[in-house]
């Protein structure tokens, strides 16, 4: 169960976070620290008793408690393992990693939640500390330009070539909308532009962090990938292009519409490509 | 004219566990993202399309029923997740020319 090969360019890190105290929901340390939820089931209610931050796995085994909760960058299946080993709640990945070899259907079947944060660990772990010690965690950064009062914020992953779970992510959106009593056309709107954003990343990327805001005035949703990126913006926006392959196609995916059909939809369409490294969406609608 | 008049009178089989409700209108399509920009909300959605995917799309645009034409086979994970979801999942054992012809036939839907 070993895993203490450090990644050649940085030093491993030993810290501790302290871990005395009263038990802290795992929703609370997932708000603080701004974490995308990789894999979490219903098991965000709960609460853990010790934050355990650390990148070496024996450590892990040898020192953490049970129903502690897990802050590492290494983003492995060993990581998950050796957290299930040591009876913990869940992981929380640092510096945005998220592991890619399989790790959340083990955490799934385990019960365990796996959460990305793009805090560093220093930060992460001050944050949590913020929180344990009953102080509200520094405001989180708006998607919403304009500073004006965040009434809701989501924040959700969609994963590429996922042709199973596809739409699951607008559903949850359309879903959470319907619950602050916005009007059901306007929902609409922003579920089927979801969709569409949606349908290109499990098509066309790796996987994608999707945030949604709610102000008084304006719903954003975000949808930001790590994929191959649209070399000609103008040419995708054009209804029928497609890269889409002929299977994606013969189940009903890539007619070239899923763009234009934002652009219909949203009240703002703003979209940053860079070929090689992905598509980040901006989609806004007046309330 | 609601899903349980039309189950009745064009003979479909329900897959799946919802509620009855009323059909405004039917759209046709195989392609999600043409279903997206065209069905309205409380249309009867007539497809050859199985896969679950087919779920979230029928929720989002808020169709008021998924109708699977030529007696294809549906998965089971498609018709629970619809299940889970209100979703009314239909069978049609005629090809989607012929269904049309007989929803037509009904007079609800002329335009």
């Amino acid at each position: 169960m070993d895993n203490e090969v450090g990644h050649p360019d940085r030093p491993l890190a030993r810290g501790e976070a302290g871990s005395k105290g009263a038990a802290v929901e795992i929703r609370r340390i997932k708000d603080a620290l701004d974490a995308v939820i990789i894999e979490a089931d219903d098991n965000l209610e709960g609460t853990v008793d010790h934050i355990y931050a650390s990148d070496l796995m024996s450590d892990v085994l040898a020192f953490g408690k049970p129903n502690s909760i897990l802050l590492t960058g290494l983003a492995t299946r060993q990581a998950v393992i050796s957290a299930h080993m040591a009876e913990f709640k869940g992981v929380v990945f640092i510096r945005g990693k998220t592991p890619k070899d399989g790790s959340d259907h083990f955490a799934r079947d385990h019960h365990l939640v796996l959460l990305s944060t793009h805090l560093d660990m220093y930060d992460a772990c001050l944050r949590i500390e913020s929180v344990k010690r009953g102080e509200t965690p520094a405001a989180q950064p708006a998607a919403v330009a304009g500073g004006e009062e965040l009434l809701l914020s989501r924040e959700l992953v969609i994963n590429g070539n996922d042709f199973a779970s596809a739409g699951m992510v607008s559903t949850e959106v359309k879903s959470v909308l319907k619950t602050i009593g916005l009007d059901p056309k306007l929902v609409r709107r922003v579920a089927i532009s979801t969709y569409e954003g949606e349908m290109n990343v499990v098509m066309h990327a790796k996987r994608a962090r999707v945030a949604l805001s709610v102000t008084p005035h304006i719903i954003e949703v975000v949808i930001a990938d790590e994929g191959k990126g649209i070399p000609d913006v103008n040419l995708a926006m054009q209804e029928g292009y497609t890269t889409a392959t002929e299977e994606m196609r013969a189940m009903g995916f890539g007619s070239g519409m899923g763009l234009p059909n934002i652009k219909k939809n949203a009240d703002e369409l703003l979209i940053n490509s860079e070929v090689g490294r992905g598509t980040t969406l901006v989609m806004r609608f007046k309330i | 004219m609601t899903t349980k008049d039309l189950i009745d009178k064009v003979g479909l089989r329900p897959l799946s566990t919802f509620e009855h409700r009323d059909v405004n209108g039917v759209f046709v399509s195989d392609m999600l993202s043409d279903v997206m920009a065209g069905a309205k909300s409380g249309n009867l959605w007539l497809t050859v399309q199985t896969h679950k995917s087919i779920v979230p799309a029928a929720n989002l645009v808020d169709v008021a029923a998924i109708v699977v034409t030529g007696g294809k086979d549906v998965p089971q994970e498609t018709v629970d997740l619809a299940s889970k979801y209100n979703i009314a999942i239909l069978v049609s054992d005629l090809p989607t020319f012929e269904l049309v012809g007989k929803l037509y036939a009904l007079g609800s839907f002329a335009r």
